[in-house]
């Protein structure tokens, strides 16, 4: 008998004419990055930072992009990609806060915080706004423990919130 | 039992030797000229096998938190063949309660620059890379700028002051992480350095013998590499001047704890942040002097001693003496990274343990059956426990889990549910009252009319 399996290979990839892994940042990963090992897999990780630093996502294109460059199957850049926290495999928003949800900010009060900036954005963890602005998730751990509790916006790590000093920052972001 | 001065924080003002709002990122110019690289300068004056003698004699243990010796980690590794050897620095601090080498990357890179030349020029390495949580921005710009400051002055690259090794020039690079506490395994660190997903390795063959790209490789902490600058320039005996000494009349088999370490404080304190003191410090003076006591004038209720992985430390464990032996004297698994969490007489011990069991049920790597499960099913348990929807019996069931999944029970990989384990265990252990009291009685008693 034979197995009557879902057709899975029907994933349709979207598509563009113009690469997501420019030539520029082939250049800067070949002048940079791949001197760096001995093995062209190792610079995976920054590859994929790269691209998700250019459009804050990793489409599945740039991922076969990668994959090409660094001479890999698609499917091994996939694995490593999708392992990892901090890569999107789908668009997010233009603000990506991390709320630290870890046992010192959460002695500290990180549960009613994140309530309401959850309430004020009107999302749960992991959503996205609808005008695409704020994306909010939550982290284990951001590695500031003595000035719980703390959050991510992007690039920048904002300490020792409360409610009010954290929407100022939140209502501050264009 | 406080420090003379500070050593690791020498540049980085900290109570009660400096004031937190001076801290300033030391530069190149600035570390030589308050000493830096001294010990770099000796260490090259020096053959190879000398300075990891000199490293094993100080019984530098390893401050990531394991606390393995790290002279005798260094000398693990085989005849040089003339192929590349790495060193692999672990600054994926990802461990709640643990923000310790955060500083030192923030503030003091060269100190970390200075430790990881020394150690390529000891053990033969010719490549480093510091593999820094994707988390830490700033920390890895600041060590992005220290070590391009440390090639413009030839301590790594062309015409280094460590000569060439393995017939290469020295190299030393940063490497960004990408948010998973599991990198933070010396062998899933390396599968991540690799370009892969960040699955610990089964050991042997260790690192040593074959660790990255399948090379010999030495993997330390920051503080552990940051330390070893100081060493070569104070010497042995200052060092072990510090910390705890082994009990009289102990073999030299019998680990001690010497030197500095940097305490982390968080939680219900005044004052929380990272502080350094000698190794051995009690918890109580770790709270009353550095932490300026429970905030509001609560209760001590107990307290991680370093990093959830560790266990607790009870309400009556309040004097305990923080050095790497901790454990077989107050039923926790170690020290760690030092990085104690203090709770006070409200904190919820059922919430805490949820909070630590979720932590290692999203990190574990799913690798090992019993990890990705059990740490997965302590979290269902202790929510539903935390819900007061448990029974008594649910808490037999969930000392029974956590004991059987680790590495230490033999059915994990590697140590992170072992963490798991003990934490879970000894808080479930040393509050079993308030845990009991959330839960509904598995046998309700019945009385039988007639």
């Amino acid at each position: 008998m034979a197995w009557i399996t879902k057709n899975s290979a029907t994933m349709e990839i979207e598509r563009r004419d113009e690469p997501y892994l420019t030539d520029a940042m082939k250049a800067k990963l070949t002048a940079d990055v791949l001197p760096r090992f001995p093995r062209k897999q190792a610079a995976t990780l920054p590859a994929l930072h790269e691209v998700q630093h250019a459009y804050d996502y990793i489409p599945h294109q740039a991922l076969e992009e990668i994959a090409a460059f660094l001479e890999l199957e698609p499917s091994v850049v996939m694995d490593t990609a999708t392992f990892y926290e901090e890569f999107f495999l789908r668009p997010r928003g233009k603000y990506l806060i991390w709320v630290c949800q870890s046992l010192s900010c959460e002695i500290m009060g990180q549960p009613t915080l994140l309530e309401q900036i959850s309430a004020k954005l009107d999302i749960e963890p992991g959503e996205t706004t609808d005008d695409g602005k704020f994306t909010l998730m939550t982290a284990e751990c951001l590695g500031s423990c003595g000035t719980a509790p703390v959050a991510l916006v992007n690039e920048d790590l904002h300490e020792n919130l409360t409610y009010d000093n954290f929407e100022r920052v939140l209502d501050s972001l264009k | 039992m406080a420090l003379d001065a500070p050593i690791l924080t020498k540049r980085i003002p900290t109570p009660p030797f400096g004031d937190i709002a001076d801290r300033k990122v030391v530069s190149y110019d600035q570390f030589v000229a308050t000493g830096g690289y001294a010990g770099l300068d000796k260490a090259v004056s020096m053959t190879p096998a000398e300075v990891i003698d000199l490293v094993k004699a100080s019984e530098l243990r390893g401050r990531g938190g394991a606390g393995f010796p790290a002279g005798l980690k260094w000398s693990f590794l085989p005849p040089e063949d003339g192929g590349q050897r790495f060193l692999t620095v672990n600054a994926d601090e990802s461990e709640p309660g643990t923000f310790k080498d955060r500083l030192m990357l923030e503030f003091d890179p060269h100190l970390l620059l200075e430790g990881i030349a020394i150690c390529m020029h000891a053990c033969r390495l010719d490549t480093a890379y510091i593999y820094i949580r994707g988390e830490y921005h700033l920390q890895r710009k600041r060590v992005q700028a220290a070590i391009k400051e440390a090639y413009d002055n030839k301590i790594f690259g062309p015409g280094s002051k460590l000569g060439q090794i393995n017939g290469r020039d020295p190299q030393c690079f940063d490497h960004r992480g990408a948010g998973a506490y599991i990198c933070g395994e010396e062998t899933g660190l390396i599968e991540s350095l690799e370009g892969k997903r960040g699955w610990p390795r089964i050991k042997p063959p260790f690192p040593a013998v074959a660790g990255a790209f399948g090379r010999p490789t030495i993997i330390n902490n920051v503080e552990t590499l940051a330390m070893v600058g100081p060493i070569m320039v104070e010497g042995v005996d200052w060092f072990k001047s510090m910390g705890v000494a082994r009990p009289e009349g102990a073999p030299p088999t019998v680990p001690a704890s010497y030197g500095p370490k940097l305490f982390g404080i968080s939680g219900l304190v005044n004052r929380p942040g990272v502080y350094e003191d000698q190794l051995g410090i009690t918890l109580k003076e770790l709270i009353e002097v550095h932490g300026q006591g429970m905030r509001n004038g609560k209760k001590f209720k107990g307290a991680i001693p370093g990093g959830i992985s560790m266990g607790v430390l009870g309400p009556d464990q309040y004097e305990a003496g923080l050095d790497f032996d901790i454990g077989k004297k107050y039923a926790c698994l170690g020290l760690g990274t030092a990085g104690a969490i203090v709770f006070d007489e409200d904190t919820d011990m059922v919430s805490v343990a949820r909070n630590i069991a979720r932590f290692f049920a999203h990190e574990s790597c799913g690798q090992c059956t019993p990890c990705r499960e059990g740490t997965g099913w302590m979290y269902k348990m202790l929510t539903r426990i935390e819900a007061g929807n448990g029974r008594t019996k649910d808490l037999d069931l969930l000392l029974e889990i956590a004991g059987s999944i680790g590495a230490m029970p033999g059915t994990t990989i590697c140590g992170l549910a072992d963490g798991a384990n003990w934490a879970v265990r000894t808080i479930v252990n040393k509050y079993w009252d308030e845990f009991e009291s959330r839960v509904k009685p598995t046998l309700v008693q019945v009385t039988v009319g007639s």
